[in-house]
């Protein structure tokens, strides 16, 4: 397996492998499964638009892991960051309380008057998803519906799975996070938009070594499995590498 | 020696007491020219943030004065079994991180909640809408006000009361007559603080009321959203309510400066007592 370093990985089969001394800034989805990585980095969880502006202001940040790759593009094209590499993908969901105070079964029930809807704001890698299903679907109007623009998925999640919200947009993976509290529906093939998440080491760090160490574990096939065994999706082979 | 020393520190403590307070505020300003500053100020996001604070921080600032008064005044008043409890849990939600405080409101009013499954059948929900924000910074501010005017109405001494019942005034009048006149200065100040808390509220805010602009994004909300998407807004709605919260307090100087003497000492002309 090539890794991002152009090196063959060993395939780690013991998992007591721990980096310190780097500070990784990661997607709010991954809250679960990085520390599962990896538990020596200190890990700061968000949403990947707010930890990257946190890096444009200058945050202490040796890795930074997005829920998509545009970001991280964006960060390579200013030189904050070195040049980003695919990870993992997901998919997009649809979550309702398991009560289902609003009758909801699937993404196009939204239309109905006086659903609470719950997206994430548009700059966070969710939300733009979310807008890509909704333009895909031709169920714009739908955004009529939304009552509150949340500044990560995490809190998207918590809305629905505390039964205020009717319905939210999340990735899988986070929806397997509250088992019980919420019902997931999926989101139609044809529609559901390519969830690339991206990495990088932040061009600042004064430890890129180790910040390499802890891309090439995830990359690992140890790092892989653990990925997918929270629910994200394999890499496509083409894109493993660069 | 050593006085002089002494003097240095004072002097020394004071001036990175005061530079480590003023920086951050100059700074905002140093890095938004005024010009874009008023250029912003046309910006829907600014415009909308603004209008849903004002209303939200206005009615609840009505509803602490209303409710808040004659709370403090009785507790600062009367003596009855039980009276310090009553005063810790009004400074409660004072403590409360304000996130735990938009928790807590959930657990009382979300569709769920304590009281918001009852609230929901009588047709009424509360999360998402501008009246839960003006709730949640209610929630937060009342306590900041309630604790001065206890104070404020315990510093009255109380023979200029009785004196005034004893002249005939009712209870209401005294009220209004002498006890508000008062205690005006400590109320005044309470209630800046409390104003001041209020617009500045974001935790509990965005926990139970959610962030939509127009209808639930208060300025802090808008500084939040925008602040991975425009910084020069972000910047431009700080600097907004650094102006509005020095206006405040200026004006709260003010207000205490110009106060009716009370003239007992300097010798007036008596108007003829009938003419």
């Amino acid at each position: 397996m090539v890794t991002a370093g152009g090196a063959v990985a060993r395939t780690d089969t013991h998992t007591s492998t721990r980096v310190t001394g780097i500070t990784v800034y990661a997607a709010a989805s991954l809250t679960g499964v990085f520390p599962k990585i990896d538990s020596g980095p200190k890990y700061s969880f968000g949403a990947s638009s707010t930890l990257a502006a946190q890096i444009t202001q200058g945050a202490p940040a040796d890795v930074f892991a997005s829920a998509n790759t545009t970001i991280p593009a964006q960060l390579f094209a200013k030189g904050l960051v070195q040049k980003p590499v695919v990870f993992t993908r997901n998919r997009l969901v649809l979550v309702v309380p398991t009560s289902n105070p609003a009758g909801i079964h699937s993404v196009y029930d939204l239309k109905k008057p006086g659903v609470k809807l719950v997206i994430a704001a548009p700059a966070v890698p969710v939300g733009s998803y979310t807008l890509q299903v909704l333009r895909q679907m031709g169920l714009t109007s739908v955004l009529a519906n939304v009552v509150s623009r949340e500044s990560d998925v995490r809190s998207v999640l918590s809305k629905v799975a505390l039964g205020e919200a009717d319905a939210g947009f999340v990735y899988s993976t986070d929806a397997k996070t509250v088992p019980g509290k919420v019902r997931v529906f999926k989101i139609p093939a044809w529609a559901q938009p390519k969830v690339t998440y991206g990495m990088a080491i932040v061009s600042s760090s004064t430890n890129k070594a180790a910040a390499q160490r802890f891309i090439k574990e995830v990359l690992s096939k140890a790092g892989q499995k653990k990925m997918l065994a929270a629910g994200f999706l394999p890499i496509p082979k083409a894109k493993r590498g660069r | 020696m050593r006085k002089a020393l002494l003097a240095l520190l004072y002097f020394l403590a004071t001036a990175v007491a005061l530079a480590f307070l003023t920086l951050p505020m100059l700074a905002i300003f140093v890095h938004v020219p005024p010009g874009r500053l008023i250029d912003q100020l046309s910006n829907p996001v600014v415009t909308d943030a603004l209008i849903v604070s004002f209303k939200t921080t206005l009615i609840a600032q009505a509803l602490v004065l209303l409710f808040g008064t004659p709370t403090a005044y009785l507790l600062a008043s009367r003596r009855f079994p039980g009276r310090s409890l009553c005063i810790t849990l009004v400074e409660l939600p004072l403590v409360l991180p304000p996130a735990v405080a938009g928790i807590g409101l959930l657990a009382a009013f979300g569709r769920f909640g304590l009281l918001g499954s009852s609230l929901g059948s009588a047709g009424i929900t509360l999360p998402f809408t501008q009246s839960a924000v003006t709730i949640a910074v209610a929630f937060v501010a009342s306590p900041l006000y309630v604790r001065q005017a206890i104070a404020a109405f315990e510093a009255i001494d109380p023979n200029l009361v009785a004196a005034s019942r004893t002249l005939g005034a009712g209870p209401a009048r005294t009220f209004f007559r002498v006890v508000l006149p008062l205690a005006r200065g400590g109320l005044l100040a309470g209630e800046a603080l409390a104003f001041a808390r209020g617009l500045g509220e974001f935790g509990a805010t965005i926990m139970f009321a959610g962030s939509l602009q127009k209808v639930t994004q208060t300025l802090p909300l808008a500084i939040y959203a925008e602040f991975e998407v425009n910084f020069d807004v972000t910047l431009a709605i700080s600097a907004l309510l650094v102006l509005i919260s020095a206006a405040l307090l200026i004006s709260l100087k003010l207000t205490s400066l110009w106060q009716p003497s009370e003239q007992t000492s300097r010798s007036r002309f008596a108007p003829l007592s009938s003419s």
